[in-house]
């Protein structure tokens, strides 16, 4: 009797499911038009640029920009992707910790840190530019990596403490008292259940420490137009000259530029869905 | 007799005890503190460095009147107030502050809708949910300069994909960038379209944290949709949707690219905003005037300090009540 | 966790790992190639210094210039650093974003970080000249007898030359041979606003679009804009002027009969110039630089034209060398040798072959002239062009022109009446001037 009645409840379910697939690849479609649309830039010629109206899709296109952008945005795309991987190290080792510490620690001042971390975030990026091009003249560190991944590191690390603060205040007292009474130090505590037990947060903080550093511009254009290995943001610049700009290259770059980072998107969006914020958020 | 002298010394035994007690407490409070601050002092040391400094220069170079040639010798004058007194009556900053006001509402407004919409559509359960969710989070992927430029194709007067399909439609064409109207439309749809990934996944993931039993007990209930998520969904959300908007807020106050690439600013100051206001006294001028540059970035920080006091507020009646 | 999420999680590291190493790996291959060449240029009339041999033994000399669209291995490079070999030292070459030249070089200036050669637009020459950055002529031995005045002119602040032209680039008003003839217009009778309206009004009718420029709210709209301005009559010193209001009246009126189309008001000049390239307009005012693209579809080219019949006056682009200040006022006299080799004629004409700019001084400019007639159009333009921080203006124009893009957009999207953003514009500049 049961599974009869089951059985038209399922396949309701099932068409249902498949009117929201369709539904969902539609809002996908819009939200990816320009996307698209880039593409099809990428593959125009220069001189239908500007037609009116313009081709849907690319007739009498081009690849010349793809082979431009082959040819020479590989380094600059490697530089992008160890600056990426290096603003994540850095965001990660000093907000876990301290949102650890603001989480359960309960240290005299964490309400005031909270707000000035929050403040910290209102800088614009420009005055953080101005800032860091003196200090780094000072330290030799114009133009290298390492600078650029410290100023990348200043998007990503307040938003960071304010997630793992978040997380980890659900973590259950009473596994850290039960690792206490093991006789593990704090240290031993974060390290071996903390960390393992925060991974959703991890990947979170680090999928968006990757972003940032890996779309950002100003600080790329301020502190290493002189340096020898760039990111893929300044790259882009070798299509933009004085009175030209090569566009189907510009977005051909763009494209190419996206697909590792989409890649990884695809590989972290299940830890990032499983639960970041929740709750109250602690000052 | 020995009774009272029992609990005598035992009261006696228990004083010295009770303090060393307190004392090991107190040193145990210390250690936990020490442990604390130890997890926490690479932020602040970071936050001084990083933080404190430039923000320290962006206040030295508003109260003093530099001009290139100070800028360079560093030797300007002292200006206390002057440079803002001086922005505040430019004609631009009226312009700025209300565009700036529209653009940082609007957004909010419709990333924080569409992206909880979205997040609540991707709750449920259908195939190809995990890559349409992933996918979603490519705008975000794209450096702003090709994201502002790809819209500025789009909406181009003559040949852009969007006139043309209102042409199609029988619809009139609109100067999306270059009428001092529509412009800071523009400039909004842009910025909306980037903003709903980050929406999304925020509250995506504050949703996968109500736990299922809540839901469950609604629908026993006989509790419809709608009256759900309004009921039970969205108040749960709150504290997130907070934060949310909070960020959201900071953020697009400070929102430049998108804004610089499409229209930078015009026609006319249609379209500018404070943070486009500050760029272009400084780096969009041959001859730059950093002062004033200045004393709008401090503005800025002002206002979205303003508004974080107002949410600390707002979040402490919510836990208080 | 499960089993399966922390393979993933594993597998997630694992590629993370890859493609850093692969990452590292590519980033450190392509390195840096700013380091010299090592062989001493083989073209030249000169002679070669003896001590060119070795390469480097000199030092380092920074090199910056607003050319990003040349990496290490282009003849540029090549040719800078050939330079700074013959001169006895390496060059380092930095290519920028010209807009943010200006403020890089303000800012390496004020931490004593600033380049032994500085190469810029030269509108921001004076800017730098007035912070105190860069050494004159006089300072730094740099000769300047051969160049044309005119060309010369945005250099000169104050009796004092602060730098050397690499070459000069200018606007004149191209045309689609084809819609002309269609339309039955004679390029030959475009000779004043009057008869170029008309003209437009005729291809109009054949129903092609009339005219492209660039009237965006940067300093390109105003460079496009000064040929109108001047040709009326019009002075950068009071821009709301009967005169100055005329030239604006005229790409209004264009805009409102349809003779222009609205993306002018944001065109850069490379997308007036794509708009043009589509075939469907009659004439685009664009720059020496888009000579080759345009001889590619046919186009031709005219001087623009005054109001009231001859050529309009139109301003010069081109960047400037610099000699920036430095703690060691000995080294400048290598960067002044390091940029005499590249203005030396030879080279100078290598290189505004290479940009499509016209040389600065006369036997340059007979060297491009045979080898390419076609230049003579643009050596007469060049010819009389006029240096927008010319007539003493100096750090004032870049204050008045920011106001005059700001008041031409206005007027073009319908904001105000070109007199209104005139007004509004020159008040605005006359403040903005006695501020700084």
């Amino acid at each position: 009797m049961t599974t009869n009645a089951k059985a038209p409840a399922k396949r309701t379910q099932k068409r249902r499911a498949w009117h929201l697939t369709a539904l969902g690849v539609l809002f996908t479609a819009l939200m990816l038009f320009p996307v698209y649309w880039m593409i099809n830039v990428s593959l125009t010629q220069a001189g239908n640029m500007r037609k009116s109206p313009p081709n849907l899709i690319p007739i009498d296109g081009t690849l010349d920009g793809y082979t431009v952008v082959l040819r020479q945005q590989l380094p600059y795309l490697g530089t992008s992707l160890l600056i990426g991987i290096g603003t994540v190290a850095l965001t990660l080792i000093l907000a876990a910790p301290a949102g650890y510490s603001l989480a359960k620690l309960r240290p005299r001042g964490g309400g005031l840190l909270s707000f000035l971390l929050l403040i910290a975030q209102m800088i614009p990026a420009i005055v953080m530019a101005f800032g860091f091009y003196a200090i780094y003249i000072k330290l030799g560190l114009l133009g290298s990596v390492w600078g650029l991944i410290l100023a990348d590191s200043t998007i990503a690390v307040p938003f960071g403490v304010l997630i793992f603060t978040a997380f980890m205040t659900r973590i259950p007292d009473e596994l850290l008292q039960a690792a206490k009474i093991d006789g593990a130090g704090p240290l031993r505590t974060f390290g071996s259940i903390v960390l393992p037990v925060s991974r959703n947060a991890i990947v979170t903080v680090s999928l968006f420490a990757f972003l940032w550093a890996w779309s950002d511009f100003l600080f790329a254009n301020t502190l290493d137009s002189g340096g020898s290995m760039q990111p893929i943001t300044l790259g882009i610049y070798a299509y933009i000259g004085n009175n030209n700009q090569q566009w189907n290259a510009i977005m051909a770059t763009a494209v190419v530029a996206s697909v590792p980072a989409a890649v990884l998107l695809v590989l972290a969006q299940k830890y990032v869905a499983a639960g970041v914020t929740a709750g109250a958020v602690k000052d | 007799m020995t009774r009272s002298t029992e609990s005598e010394a035992g009261a006696v035994n228990a004083a010295p005890a009770k303090r060393r007690q307190a004392k090991k407490n107190k040193a145990q409070q210390r250690k936990a503190q020490l442990a604390a601050w130890g997890f926490i002092a690479p932020v602040v040391i970071y936050l001084a460095a990083a933080y404190a400094y430039p923000l320290y220069r962006n206040i030295d170079l508003s109260i003093h009147s530099y001009t290139v040639t100070s800028f360079v010798t560093g030797n300007a004058p002292f200006a206390g107030f002057a440079e803002y007194t001086g922005i505040f009556k430019n004609a631009t900053f009226a312009a700025a502050l209300l565009n700036t006001t529209i653009f940082v509402f609007v957004s909010i407004a419709f990333q924080f809708a569409i992206g909880l919409a979205l997040a609540v559509f991707f709750a449920k359960r259908f195939r190809l949910n995990t890559l349409l969710r992933a996918l979603f989070l490519v705008p975000w992927l794209l450096p702003l300069l090709v994201s502002a430029s790809t819209w500025s194709w789009m909406l181009n007067s003559d040949s852009g994909i969007v006139n043309a399909f209102l042409k199609a439609v029988g619809a009139a064409p609109i100067d999306w960038l270059t009428s001092p109207t529509w412009s800071l439309i523009a400039v909004l749809i842009a910025n909306i379209w980037i903003g709903i990934p980050f929406n999304l996944v925020i509250m995506y993931s504050g949703l996968q944290s109500i736990p299922d039993d809540i839901f469950e007990a609604a629908s026993i209930d006989g509790a419809g949709g709608w009256q759900r998520f309004w009921r039970i969904t969205f108040p749960l959300l709150r504290p997130v949707s907070a934060i949310t908007l909070l960020l959201g807020f900071v953020y697009t106050l400070k929102v430049f690219d998108i804004i610089w690439i499409m229209t930078r600013g015009g026609p006319a100051t249609s379209s500018t905003t404070l943070a486009i206001w500050s760029y272009q006294l400084s780096f969009g001028s041959f001859l730059p005037d950093f002062s004033s540059a200045a004393a709008v970035g401090n503005v800025l920080i002002v206002v979205a300090f303003v508004f974080a006091l107002v949410y600390i507020r707002a979040r402490h009646r919510l836990e208080t009540t | 966790m499960t089993v399966q999420a922390s393979r993933k999680a594993r597998a997630v590291g694992a590629a993370l790992l890859t493609l850093g190493t692969v990452a590292a790996l590519a980033a450190c291959s392509s390195g840096s190639n700013s380091s010299n060449t090592g062989t001493p240029a083989s073209t030249g009339a000169g002679t070669s210094n003896a001590s060119s041999t070795a390469s480097g033994s000199g030092g380092t000399y920074n090199f910056w210039d607003p050319y990003p669209q040349y990496n290490a291995t282009s003849d540029w490079t090549k040719l800078v650093e050939s330079c700074g070999t013959r001169s006895g030292v390496t060059i380092k070459r930095t290519g920028y974003d010209t807009t943010a030249l200006t403020t890089q070089a303000l800012l390496a200036a004020q931490q004593g970080n600033a380049p032994d050669i500085l190469l810029v637009d030269n509108p921001v020459v004076s800017t730098l000249a007035k912070a105190g950055a860069l050494t004159t002529t006089a300072q730094n031995g740099l000769s300047t007898g051969e160049i044309a005045t005119n060309i010369l002119g945005a250099g000169v602040i104050n009796g004092s030359t602060y730098g050397v032209p690499i070459g000069a680039n200018t606007l004149a008003l191209y045309y689609n041979p084809k819609i002309l003839s269609q339309a039955g217009v004679n390029p030959a009778s475009i000779t004043s606003w009057s008869t170029l309206t008309a003209a437009l009004a005729k291809v109009k009718a054949i129903g092609k679009t009339g005219i492209t420029f660039s009237g965006i709210n940067t300093e390109e709209g105003s460079f496009q804009f000064l040929p109108w301005f001047w040709g009326s009559g019009a002075n950068l010193t009071n821009i709301d002027s009967p005169q100055a209001v005329a030239a604006l009246t005229l790409w209004t009126t264009w805009l409102k009969d349809g003779y222009a189309p609205n993306s002018v008001i944001q065109d850069t000049q490379t997308t007036a110039w794509q708009e043009f390239q589509t075939g469907n307009v009659a004439f685009a005012e664009n720059g020496t630089w888009q000579k080759a693209t345009a001889a590619q579809m046919g186009a031709k080219v005219i001087q623009i034209p005054a109001e009231n019949g001859g050529s309009a006056p139109v301003p010069t682009g081109g960047e400037f060398f610099t000699i920036p200040v430095q703690k060691d006022s000995s080294r400048y006299a290598t960067s002044a040798k390091i940029v005499q080799c590249m203005s030396a004629t030879d080279n100078i004409v290598k290189t505004d072959n290479t940009l499509n700019y016209i040389a600065p001084t006369k036997a340059g400019q007979q060297a491009q002239e045979s080898a390419d007639s076609s230049l003579s159009d643009w050596i007469s333009a060049v010819g009389v062009a006029k240096a927008r921080t010319g007539d003493n203006l100096g750090t004032k124009y870049p204050l008045i022109s920011q106001q005059l893009w700001t008041a031409v957009q206005k007027a073009e999207s319908g904001a105000a009446t070109p007199s209104a953003a005139l007004s509004a514009a020159q008040s605005a500049a006359a403040a903005a001037i006695s501020k700084g």
